[in-house]
C-alpha cells in the first residue's frame, strides 16, 4: 500500500473525510498512477535457448539387446548454418529429391520450402517442447 | 570459434571402451595439404554444378564455427557410440 492511500484511510479512521470522499481520493489517486501493462510485470528478459535436445529412452525391444538410449544436442546456431547451406542447393537437385522422396511414399516438394521459413522455424524452435510417452519407450525435444 | 577438441567415443562390448580425442587444429594442419585439394575439388564442384563458391564457403565455415557444443549419444543394448565437439 502506497503513502498517500494509507493517509487517505487514515483521514477516514479519524472521520475527517466521509466515506464517499475516501473512494472518490482513492480512485482520483489509481487514475494518477495507472497499473503497468500486464508485460512490465515480467520484464525479466527470457534467456534464449542455446541447444536443441533430443532425448530418446527405449526399454528392451525384446532382442535382448537391452535398453536403448539417444541423446543429441545440437546449437540452433547449427541449425541455422545449416539451413543457410541448405538454401544453396541447386534446384535440380532439389527435384531429383523431390522424385525419390515420392518414390518411398513421401510426396514433400522441397522446392517450396524458402530458407526464410526455415529460418522462421528455427527462431519458433525456442518454444517447442516434444514428451511423448509410450509403454516401451519415451521421446522427448526441447530447447534448453 | 571452431571447434577444439572432438571426443569420439565407442564401445563394442560392455568391458571394451574405446576413446579418441582429437585436437582439430593441429590435426587440420597435418591435413593442411589435403584440406587444400577437398577445397579445391569442392570450388570445382560449386562450378559445375552453378553454386556460388563464396556463399558455399561461408555456409560451410558457418556450419563449423557452430559446430562447437554438438553432443551425440547412441547407446543400443551393449553397444554405445557418441562423439562430441568442444
Amino acid at each position: 500500500m502506497n503513502e498517500q492511500r494509507r493517509q487517505i484511510l487514515q483521514m477516514l479512521a479519524e472521520g475527517k473525510i466521509t466515506a464517499d470522499e475516501a473512494e472518490r481520493l482513492i480512485d482520483a489517486l489509481e487514475r494518477q498512477q495507472p497499473e503497468p501493462p500486464p508485460e512490465a510485470y515480467d520484464s525479466r528478459p527470457k534467456s534464449r535457448p542455446k541447444y536443441l535436445r533430443v532425448v530418446v529412452h527405449s526399454e528392451d525391444n525384446g532382442a535382448g539387446k537391452g535398453p536403448s538410449r539417444i541423446n543429441i544436442r545440437v546449437p540452433i546456431q547449427l541449425l541455422r548454418a545449416g539451413v543457410k547451406l541448405a538454401s544453396l542447393v541447386p534446384p535440380q537437385a532439389l527435384q531429383k529429391a523431390n522424385a525419390e522422396m515420392a518414390k518411398s511414399g513421401l510426396p514433400i516438394d522441397l522446392t517450396q520450402l524458402k530458407p526464410e521459413q526455415l529460418e522462421e522455424l528455427v527462431d519458433q524452435l525456442n518454444e517447442v517442447t516434444i514428451d511423448v510417452d509410450d509403454p516401451g519407450s519415451k521421446v522427448q525435444i526441447f530447447a534448453e | 570459434m571452431i571447434p577444439q577438441l572432438v571426443t569420439v567415443r565407442y564401445r563394442p562390448e560392455p568391458d571394451l571402451r574405446h576413446t579418441w580425442h582429437v585436437p582439430v587444429l593441429p590435426v587440420a594442419l597435418l591435413l593442411a595439404p589435403i584440406l587444400v585439394l577437398a577445397l579445391l575439388s569442392g570450388l570445382i564442384a560449386c562450378v559445375v554444378f552453378r553454386i556460388n563458391p563464396v556463399a558455399a564457403l561461408y555456409g560451410l565455415a558457418r556450419v563449423v564455427w557452430a559446430l562447437r557444443g554438438t553432443t551425440f549419444d547412441l547407446v543400443d543394448g551393449r553397444t554405445a557410440f557418441g562423439i562430441s565437439f568442444r
